[in-house]
């Protein structure tokens, strides 16, 4: 048995120590907002946090998570930073089809928890392991920047630097 | 005439003489020291189960990936061709099912097949002749307790003169010595133990120590590191700079059974096979053995030495999240790759998450400028089983240009090993076929 914090809730599962935590928290526990995108910490779809630290939790052994503190999409709108960034995803629309959104939201979450008004190059750099196949990064990157200073912002199309994975 | 003749006769008399004095065979069947994982009473297959994992048969005869262990056919690709693991299954007729115990014996300390042939030392007899008669058997008595398996062996592609095997035997005279191995009284058992396991078992010098010219090891070199098949086998003397002299015993323990040595290095590529295949099962003590061994071993700074950098200045300024500032406005190509494809499990400072061996700092690959070991990893991955961890990072060669490449190593270098990276797509185009 092995016992983990998920939003807040401590929850005995009975697992090996080897399964993803994606699996745990999607088929085990039901937890489902968390995607599984490619399997090999490559897309960011599965990413949730971990000490508020973001994860690949495809790839992340269960039995290596500890008495850490284990966030999903879920719960991230408890947190300031999460409230802030799911409201200004909203009044964006940033979402097309939105398979990869729960993890761009806790990439996004994360940054701006550590940095409270991020540069587009700061933005590059903690969301550019996040891959969304629609394309909204502009307008992920405005919603990041009106959560961040709460002024409504336009979706900018042409980039001054793209994030790798989008060229 | 006449005179001329004796001096032909006579040189040529002393060259076999010369030939037949260096390729004797040592006849004592040796004597190998106690090893913590297979006490003498054991019964023989575990000891040849053991001293089979130990000596670790399994990596080269074995292709990655496949369901036929021990049938062979795996490619070593040398300056002067390429070489095929053979069958060492007991299959009669594809295997070695009909050998006896001398010429299993012959084959493994000698480098004779049974057919009288000899073999390349891309099989290391070299290390095995030191090995006890007693061992080499038990080995024996594993691998014919294994399932036969019925794959013939791929025909190694050589040119002229290398196709020459009994040129071998040449190369032997200069570079061979057919000895067993035999206890130093002035050491601990504890150190001869771990001797046996480091030069006769496990084959460390293979691929750790120099070769010359003539690919035989610089033995007064021994353990200063070589580059093979596009990877870098590090120095691993007891230099403190250079080496693993800095290291702590439990670091090096950890390093050899798990993989991975907080602040000093995750084993990947061959390495990577060793641990999982071969000292991820030996016994504490005999680890420790290991250990105490190669702590004795010269300080070399070996070729092309490498300095760790234990203050990388721009993975220091970085955080787990974000880059520290960097000197342009524009992200280089490398740091947006690094951005997109690594950032996410390796981390800006190189701390690493999702699992320890994700830890860059203090690494010796990414303090290589000339990024041998990281182009590799990045290239190919690493996909091991260590106990109950699946380590596991994707391989980057069919994603990723020559010069995407080139420019992701050379940044993963400069951000934290604080040298300037000096790999140039072609260096990747080549070392793609490695």
């Amino acid at each position: 048995m092995l016992s983990l914090l998920v939003n807040d809730e401590s929850r005995s599962i009975d697992v090996p120590a080897d399964m993803p935590l994606l699996w745990v928290l999607r088929d085990v526990i039901g937890l489902t907002g968390t995607k599984f995108g490619c399997g090999i910490a490559q897309c960011g779809a599965c990413t949730v946090h971990v000490d508020g630290q973001p994860m690949r939790s495809c790839v992340l052994p269960v039995g290596s998570v500890g008495t850490r503190a284990i966030t999903t999409i879920e719960a991230i709108g408890k947190t300031d930073s999460g409230q802030k960034i799911q409201q200004a995803w909203l009044d964006i629309d940033v979402v097309q089809c939105g398979y990869c959104q729960s993890g761009q939201i806790m990439s996004a979450t994360a940054l701006l928890k550590h940095t409270a008004n991020p540069s587009d190059a700061d933005i590059d750099a903690a969301m550019s392991g996040n891959i969304c196949r629609c394309g909204t990064y502009p307008r992920i990157r405005a919603a990041i920047k009106q959560a961040a200073t709460g002024k409504h912002e336009v979706p900018q199309t042409t980039l001054t630097s793209a994030p790798a994975n989008a060229s | 005439m006449k005179r001329l003749l004796t001096v032909v006769v006579v040189l040529l008399i002393i060259g076999a003489a010369g030939y037949v004095l260096l390729n004797r065979s040592d006849s004592a069947d040796g004597k190998a020291p106690v090893l913590a994982g297979v006490s003498a009473s054991a019964d023989i297959l575990a000891r040849g189960e053991y001293l089979t994992k130990a000596a670790d048969c399994v990596a080269c005869h074995t292709v990655p990936g496949s369901d036929k262990p021990y049938a062979g056919g795996l490619a070593f690709k040398l300056p002067f061709g390429t070489i095929y693991s053979t069958n060492i299954t007991a299959d009669p007729e594809h295997g070695i099912g009909t050998w006896t115990d001398d010429q299993f014996v012959r084959a493994v300390r000698e480098g004779i097949r049974n057919d009288g042939q000899r073999i390349y030392p891309a099989f290391p007899y070299t290390s095995y002749t030191l090995l006890s008669r007693d061992d080499v058997l038990a080995i024996k008595a594993y691998l014919f307790s294994l399932a036969p398996i019925a794959q013939a062996d791929k025909p190694n592609e050589l040119g002229f003169p290398f196709n020459q095997r009994w040129a071998m035997g040449f190369w032997n005279a200069v570079f061979f010595k057919s000895q067993r191995f035999v206890a130093d009284e002035k050491q601990s058992p504890e150190w001869n133990s771990g001797a046996y396991l480091a030069t006769a078992l496990g084959h460390c010098g293979e691929c750790h120590t120099p070769r010359n010219l003539g690919f035989g090891l610089k033995h007064d070199q021994a353990l200063a590191g070589e580059s093979l098949q596009g990877w870098r086998a590090y120095n691993i003397t007891s230099d403190k700079e250079h080496g693993i002299g800095a290291w702590s015993d439990s670091e090096l323990a950890s390093y050899l059974t798990s993989g991975h040595a907080d602040g000093h290095a995750s084993a990947a590529g061959p390495m990577g096979e060793v641990v999982e295949y071969s000292l991820q099962h030996l016994a504490e003590p005999d680890v420790a053995a290991l250990v105490t061994y190669l702590r004795s071993v010269p300080a070399q700074k070996g070729k092309d030495p490498i300095t760790v950098d234990p203050q990388p200045a721009r993975a220091l300024a970085s955080s787990a999240l974000l880059p520290g500032k960097r000197d342009g406005d524009v992200a280089s190509s490398g740091e947006k790759l690094f951005a997109g494809a690594c950032a996410s499990c390796h981390q800006w400072n190189g701390n690493g998450q999702q699992t320890q061996h994700a830890g860059l700092l203090g690494n010796r690959g990414v303090n290589d400028a000339e990024a041998h070991n990281v182009t590799q990893i990045i290239l190919k991955g690493i996909d091991m089983h260590v106990g109950d961890n699946h380590i596991y990072m994707p391989g980057f060669a069919a994603t990723y240009s020559d010069t995407e490449i080139a420019e992701l190593a050379n940044y993963v270098v400069a951000q934290f090993g604080n040298k300037q990276g000096k790999v140039s797509p072609a260096e990747v185009a080549e070392r793609r076929d490695q």
